[in-house]
């Protein structure tokens, strides 16, 4: 074997510093698949947490770690349901973290500009209404009507059984109904 | 008088009120979301992953050197500890050794110091003394 000189040494080391780490997936698939996810979990952590910075914020954590997942994936909705369980968690630790994030102000209200007058009162009927609810029950909300997951799904990423998701979402859909005719 | 009362809605219009509640309001998430870019998020991740093995790389470098740290003062203290047992225990040999210096120098006592044969290389030793010790505050103000 040759030995190696500090030349030798000096280029290992640049090639090291500048190589790619070892992350879950390639580039092309990520990018891919975040084309795909990135702008529904954004609506998913903006509605939940109630607050675009975090839900910023959360985006990309919620990426990185599922790029640092040592996970093998089934399906392409299996990753997904993964990476909005890791999302569900942020937004979980990021509530009980010392600086308030939600409730607070929760700024749903100032989110978008709406079209018309009719559109202003509906929507912050439903965001005011959205604000009355417990976390869960705008993640089990947000999952089943604007996702558009099954029960099973929604169980995994919220981590409850699969057999307790009709009760609790009954309860939720009942919630805000009834603050929304309030 | 009696107010008539609007009977409850039932569990299906309940569940369309507010599928159309949420589905109004995740048209318009999605109209608001701007993420940042899959390359922007892809590099960021790159960036955080590497800094993360680097640090992970450093952190048994750090213990070895606290580990060679802690080693070498309990090394220094149990070398002083000795020292200073092996002192007290030869303390007599010290005096012994004390007393027969003494007892060679005392012929020393009897020179006289006026004569040139003794001050001229006392006055030089104690100049080279002098020397010596600028020089080696020099060198290791230097280093």
């Amino acid at each position: 074997m040759a030995d190696a000189t500090f030349l030798d040494v000096r280029r290992l080391q640049a090639n090291a510093d500048t190589a790619d780490v070892a992350l879950a997936m390639d580039e092309d698939a990520f990018r891919a698949f975040y084309d795909r996810t990135a702008g529904a979990l954004w609506g998913y952590l903006s509605r939940i947490s109630g607050d675009r910075q975090v839900a910023d914020d959360l985006l990309q954590e919620s990426y990185y770690r599922l790029l640092k997942a040592s996970v093998t994936f089934a399906s392409e909705a299996h990753r997904r349901n993964y990476l909005y369980r890791i999302a569900t968690n942020l937004v979980r630790d990021a509530r009980r973290s010392p600086r308030p994030l939600f409730d607070a102000g929760f700024d749903m209200a100032t989110m978008a500009a709406p079209q018309s007058p009719v559109d202003v009162e509906g929507r912050a009927d439903v965001r005011r209404a959205f604000t009355q609810l417990k976390p869960r029950e705008r993640a089990l909300l947000w999952l089943a009507y604007a996702q558009g997951s099954s029960h099973s799904e929604i169980a995994e990423v919220l981590g409850l059984k699969t057999g307790s998701i009709k009760l609790l979402l009954f309860r939720a859909r009942r919630r805000l109904a009834a603050t929304l005719q309030r | 008088m009696n107010r008539r009362q609007e009977p409850d809605p039932s569990d299906s219009e309940i569940e369309a009120i507010v599928a159309n509640a949420i589905a109004a309001e995740a048209a318009l998430a999605r109209r608001e979301a701007t993420p940042p870019s899959s390359a922007i998020v892809w590099w960021r991740a790159q960036l955080r992953a590497r800094q993360e093995a680097a640090r992970a790389a450093d952190r048994p470098i750090t213990i070895v050197h606290t580990l060679a740290i802690a080693c070498a003062a309990g090394l220094s203290l149990s070398l002083i500890g000795t020292a200073i047992a092996a002192v007290r225990g030869s303390s007599g040999w010290l005096v012994d050794v004390y007393r027969s210096l003494t007892a060679a120098a005392a012929p020393l006592v009897s020179i006289d110091l006026t004569s040139r044969w003794v001050t001229l290389p006392m006055t030089a030793m104690l100049i080279s003394a002098l020397v010596a010790s600028v020089a080696a505050y020099v060198i290791f103000i230097d280093e």
